[in-house]
């Protein structure tokens, strides 16, 4: 179609009444295997190429994969969030890279507090239990609040009107954040134990990067089983199949979609002091690109699915983290680790491309 | 009770009234704009903050509420009182978190967590006076500030819009103090009596002049202007006709003579609006007309302003390429570049559902970010140094030597494409094409049915907003002469998406009027720079949630963005014999 | 006579079920065919098929003897099919005319630059196209004419949703129009004037028809010929008493047991 479209567009006049053998080739799915074809090839040339070089060493891969999984787990823990409020509104929560940002800056300020005190370095097991509650209550006190104010009443809009809502939210809360606590990035406070590293299975990992895969494991199980297994997770999965049905059965569908928000806040809230503590930095801008990242993760693991979200966050951080040394080292690149967001909008392309239904959703994109 | 004042809702509106204030303190905007005087020594912009929330929310209170489909108007006695309570109860929250702040330890002061909560914060919300005066203060003025705002309500609208009129005035004359001051000096008139030498700000007397003057005028229109609308729809096809084209011409002369009254640095900030009332327009072929949210416009933007640069910059610009063209000559390959640019960005995703659409879009705009920023591409695109050297065309007459990189020149510039990009969307949106987009817009499926080819609209749509967006960028970078790969970021975007939406998608005269609101105030205004993003925030959220039609509506887009699950759907429920899987539906964005 | 459509055994799955599974079909020039059959016999799955929206897993679609399966909507429309729908799909915020000048779509010309500047050609065409489907609402006399053009198309009643359907689908000037149960939520005097102007789209714009249609009374009263489909299949075909009275048919309306 590229190039036809673009003559017509130009010779501003109409196929002619003849369509002739070409208009039946399916030009753009031709085009889309092309090009994702020559991603894949150019990916595996520089991969060759990389390992040919020999630059990195079999530890520093492996580093690399470590801090993919542990990025990826926070990844996907915000991903959940998204998929889940995709789930029951069919809405993109834009904001809540915001509703991540809130619970980091939430435990900040107590976390500097206990610092100050030196809490935080004697009892750091108790410290981080209190910056995971104060963080979550931040995230959810946010989270619903946006629901509240921002979204309920626009739940029968036509769909671009609560995303537009969503991207102005974003961009007032992070404001807000800015107006409050300064423009400034801030150092997070970490107890020093988590300093060093553990050694699990024989591979030396930094401590940070056992808690946060662990941490973000325990609350991915608790989600599940909350889902599974509760009363409040049988609505929610009712609500998700159909709004209309579910009210008519007695369920409170403002409270369940309340209780999703408030769920994605506190998964949101245990994000971000997991984050804190692998970056050690809070700023009002932090939630944004996270964000994006998290969605590409939700949408690439399929939207809507809970395993999809933890599937997508693994794969995204993987790719992140060892894909710009890995692929584009090899073709030559110079400052290939600049491109890491290339590489994670360009999956984001071409999973909305290909399977838009990610990878464990059904192609429900296309239908609807 | 049916008309809603109960004592809960009384007591939650002030408190929302409160927090309001309490909110735009600490954002840091009352002592901020304290530092705006709008009228005479007293009467700064911080100021009218502190009153504002309890005005609205007593405003809220007492307007007329819908009870089973009828408008049921308040007693006014009890509004008024309501409204005033309103203002107690904000004022006295206010008040009691001041208490608080100042009394809170050192350990444990505010300052800590809210960098805004200063001395100087306090003293502002306070008048200047000692804590217990000053928020004796702050609950008069917001008690009288509720009482208004219910009063305002109560009123007819017969005099409530003269009011408006008049207190809206002020208000504008006297923030833009900066542009008027200028003007009316460069008329060679005498601005003493309107704007205080020493303190900026009207004078007591302006302000009642500014204020009496519009409302006066406003007060007779509400009453003869009726009248006079009946004559002037009444008069013959010829007279209107007659009306409208002296109504296009003295706009036409205003803009030829707008820069000469303003000097220089105005001028450049309206350049500026030019570039965003460019982008606006540009982009509303996409998303007004087309009904496609793109949400990295920034893309096009950026390749109009690279283009631009690699193409007519010099040889030492950063860039290894070497071209040296005229501005004027770089202009159509700009443009084709940047349709072609938008082709290929819009083949790929167009058979995507909306909200996905936007987010692969603002995964492109991203990666446009990144790589105008990366070492991979320096040695074309200067990488994170940026382009430099690049020159404005200009030209010599009688001796005069013009530079488009001046602000009045470039001001006249930038209103050429303007005007002519605003007169392609006209005449698009009024065709064949344009008929095309809405049909798309409004059910994609049935327009292929109907034999509207969806692909080539769509691609039309993007290839066209896409140009439009370039010489934006074009435009930016002749006037910087330089660019930096920091200034093309997704806020571009958004900002060019907040001008649609706050005029009206789909209205070229909505697109003037946001960019003229969104980039010319903060511009003329600096204090306001620094909130521009919060203020764009709020704009988005609340034009959705309250006026999803914008500013100044496009009449069938009102209709859409009302439509909600009406009627269509309802007689299609209720038509008998719905057999399974009929069409796969998309549900229509619009 | 040629057959204008002719359906050559096509087949349609939806997940395992399916929708049609080797129907064959043909429709002479100026015929009026009526498709009948139970829910979910795949009558509408025939229309989607025909008009390019699904594309079949097997067999061929033929229009005036050349395949069109594998085409985009818009360009059969263009080469001259064109439909309504089972529920009402409007361009609902459009005004009644822009509805039926979307129809004229196809017939037109005019691109970019054409419309940009205005050219004589362009300015010629827009009005062809708005005196066209005025023409085309004028099919339905009064219901349509006068004020109600220039009302946004969801304030119509049903009944006249239907017919603006009708006659948008008779502004991309169609030699053959399908119609998915016209008369469905019609009174039964509007479904007789409904009747009688299928026989008109014939006598006087020389149309051929085919229409899916549960009123039998509009089925006797139109059809030269019935075809009967069942499960995806065509079990009965030929005039409205042969097919009313064949048994397969009867079975499949009433089930096994009315007829045994």
């Amino acid at each position: 179609m590229m190039t036809r479209g673009t003559a017509d567009v130009v010779e501003t006049s109409e196929a002619p009444a003849e369509l002739g053998r070409l208009s039946r080739f399916p030009v753009r799915r031709v085009v889309q295997w092309v090009v994702g074809v020559g991603v894949l090839l150019l990916a595996a040339y520089g991969t060759y190429e990389t390992i040919q070089l020999g630059r990195f060493s079999g530890a520093a891969w492996r580093d690399l994969l470590v801090f993919g999984v542990a990025q990826g787990a926070i990844y996907a823990l915000i991903a959940l969030g998204y998929t889940m409020v995709y789930g029951i509104l069919n809405m993109i929560n834009f904001a809540h890279g915001e509703v991540f940002m809130a619970g980091a800056f939430a435990s900040y300020f107590v976390a500097r507090t206990l610092q100050n005190s030196g809490f935080l370095q004697s009892n750091p097991v108790v410290s981080i239990a209190i910056l995971m509650v104060v963080a979550m209550a931040g995230s959810v006190g946010v989270a619903v609040l946006l629901e509240r104010v921002a979204y309920r009443r626009l739940r029968k809009a036509p769909r671009l009107v609560p995303l537009i809502t969503a991207i102005g939210a974003s961009l007032f809360l992070q404001n807000t954040a800015k107006g409050f606590f300064g423009p400034q990035t801030r150092g997070y406070p970490t107890p020093d134990v988590l300093g060093g590293t553990w050694t699990v299975l024989g591979i030396p990992i930094l401590r940070t990067q056992v808690i946060v895969i662990v941490g973000a494991i325990l609350a991915m199980v608790g989600l599940i089983m909350f889902v599974a297994r509760t009363r409040t997770g049988k609505s929610m999965r009712a609500v998700a199949e159909d709004k209309e049905i579910a009210s008519l059965m007695g369920i409170d569908v403002d409270r369940v979609v309340v209780t999703t928000f408030a769920i994605g806040g506190m998964l949101a809230g245990i994000a971000a002091v997991l984050f804190t503590m692998v970056f050690q930095v809070v700023g009002p801008f932090m939630g944004f690109i996270p964000g994006i990242k998290a969605f590409t993760a939700a949408v690439l693991g399929g939207i809507g699915s809970i395993a999809g979200a933890a599937l997508g966050g693994l794969i995204l951080g993987l790719l992140e983290a060892v894909g710009p040394s890995l692929f584009l080292t090899g073709l030559g690149v110079k400052g290939p680790n600049q491109l890491k967001d290339v590489i994670a909008f360009s999956i984001l392309v071409l999973v909305l491309i290909f399977r838009p239904g990610g990878l464990l959703g059904s192609d429900e994109a296309e239908k609807v | 009770m049916s008309a809603g004042l109960t004592a809960r809702r009384v007591a939650r509106l002030g408190m929302l009234g409160g927090m309001g204030v309490i909110y735009l303190a600490l954002v840091g905007m009352v002592q901020t704009f304290d530092g705006v005087r709008l009228v005479g020594d007293q009467v700064t912009l911080g100021r009218v903050l502190l009153i504002l929330p309890p005005l609205s929310a007593a405003y809220v209170l007492a307007r007329p509420r819908i009870v089973a489909g009828e408008a049921v108007k308040p007693d006014g006695r009890a509004a008024l009182v309501g409204g005033a309570i309103i203002g107690v109860t904000g004022g006295a929250l206010v008040g009691l978190s001041i208490v608080v702040a100042n009394g809170l330890p050192e350990r444990f002061a505010a300052q800590k967590i809210f960098t805004s909560v200063t001395p100087a914060l306090i003293s502002v919300v306070t008048f200047d006076r000692a804590i217990a005066p000053g928020i004796g203060m702050l609950v008069v003025l917001a008690t009288v500030a509720g009482a208004a705002g219910a009063g305002l309500a109560v009123l007819g609208w017969k005099i409530r819009r003269p009011l408006i009129t008049g207190l809206l005035v002020v208000l504008l004359l006297s923030m833009l103090q900066n542009v008027f001051r200028v003007m009316i000096g460069q008329l060679g008139l005498d601005t003493a009596w309107l704007y205080s030498v020493r303190l900026g700000g009207l004078t007591y007397i302006g302000a009642i002049l500014t204020f009496a003057v519009p409302a006066g005028i406003s007060a007779f229109w509400a009453n003869e202007g009726i009248t006079l609308r009946q004559r002037l729809s009444g008069a013959t096809r010829e007279g209107q006709r007659q009306v409208r084209l002296l109504a296009v011409a003295a706009v036409g002369l205003l803009l030829a003579v707008l820069p000469f009254l303003l000097g220089s640095f105005l001028s450049a900030v309206l350049g500026r609006v030019g570039l965003f009332l460019l982008m606006g327009l540009g982009l509303n072929i996409v998303v007004g007309y087309a009904g496609l949210l793109d949400l990295g416009y920034v893309a096009f933007f950026a390749v109009g302003a690279y283009a631009m640069g690699v193409l007519t910059a010099a040889a030492n610009s950063g860039s290894s390429i070497h071209v040296g063209m005229g501005f004027f000559e770089a202009v159509p390959i700009v443009v084709l570049l940047a349709a072609v640019t938008g082709l290929l960005i819009g083949a790929p995703v167009l058979r995507l559902r909306g909200d996905y659409l936007a987010i692969v879009t603002l995964g492109f705009g991203e990666i446009a970010r990144v790589l105008v920023t990366s070492d991979a591409l320096k040695s074309f695109l200067g990488g994170a140094q940026g382009l430099i050297a690049i020159p404005a065309p200009s030209f010599t007459i009688g001796g005069l030597n013009v530079d488009f990189r001046d602000p009045q020149p470039f001001y006249y510039l930038v209103l050429v494409f303007c005007v002519l990009a605003g007169f392609v969307s006209y005449r698009l949106a009024n065709s064949r094409i344009g008929r095309a987009w809405v049909a798309m817009r409004e059910d994609e499926q049935v327009s292929e049915v109907m034999g509207v080819s969806t692909v080539r609209y769509k691609l039309l749509a993007f290839a066209t907003g896409a140009a439009v967006g370039s010489v934006s960028g074009a435009l930016f970078a002749v006037q910087i002469g330089s660019l930096a790969p920091t200034s093309f970021n997704i806020l571009i975007s958004i900002q060019a998406l907040a001008i649609i939406i706050l005029g009206g998608m789909g209205s070229i005269p909505g697109v003037v009027v946001g960019a003229l609101v969104l980039v010319g105030i903060p511009g003329f205004l600096t204090e306001f720079e620094t909130y521009q993003l919060l203020i764009y925030g709020a704009v988005l959220i609340g034009i959705m949630l309250y006026r999803p039609e914008g500013l100044i509506p496009n009449v069938r887009r009102t209709r859409e963005l009302k439509e909600e699950d009406r009627l269509q759907d309802a007689w299609s429920k209720g038509a008998p014999d719905a057999e399974p899987a009929t069409i796969s539906w998309e549900e229509a964005p619009g | 006579m040629s057959a204008v459509l002719e359906v050559r055994g096509i087949a349609k799955l939806f997940g395992g079920l399916a929708a049609l599974s080797g129907l064959d079909l043909h429709v002479e020039e100026g015929e009026i065919v009526s498709v009948i059959g139970p829910n979910g016999a795949g009558k509408t799955t025939l229309f989607n098929s025909i008009t390019g929206l699904y594309a079949p897993d097997e067999g061929n679609i033929l229009f005036e003897g050349r395949s069109i399966v594998g085409l985009k909507p818009s360009q059969i429309t263009k080469l001259g099919i064109s439909r309504t729908f089972q529920t009402v799909h409007l361009f609902s915020n459009m005004s009644v005319l822009e509805n039926v000048m979307v129809g004229q779509h196809c017939r037109g010309r005019a691109g970019f630059v054409a419309s940009v500047l205005r050219l004589p050609a362009q300015r010629r065409e827009e009005q062809r196209i708005r005196e066209r489907a005025s023409h085309s609402l004028g099919f339905f006399g009064a219901r349509l004419s006068g004020y109600r053009q220039d009302q946004p198309a969801f304030v119509l009643s049903y009944a006249n949703r239907r017919r603006l359907e009708i006659a948008r689908a008779l502004a991309t000037e169609p030699k053959l129009l399908l119609l998915d149960e016209p008369t469905a939520g019609m009174n039964p005097k509007e479904t007789q004037e409904l009747t009688d102007q299928i026989w008109r789209l014939r006598k006087e714009l020389g149309l051929t028809v085919l229409l899916i249609e549960h009123d039998m009374r509009v089925v006797k009263g139109v059809s030269d010929r019935v075809v009967a489909l069942d499960y995806g299949k065509k079990i009965a075909e030929g005039t409205y008493e042969d097919v009313a009275h064949n048994e397969q048919v009867v079975e499949a309306y009433l089930g096994k047991k009315a007829v045994g």
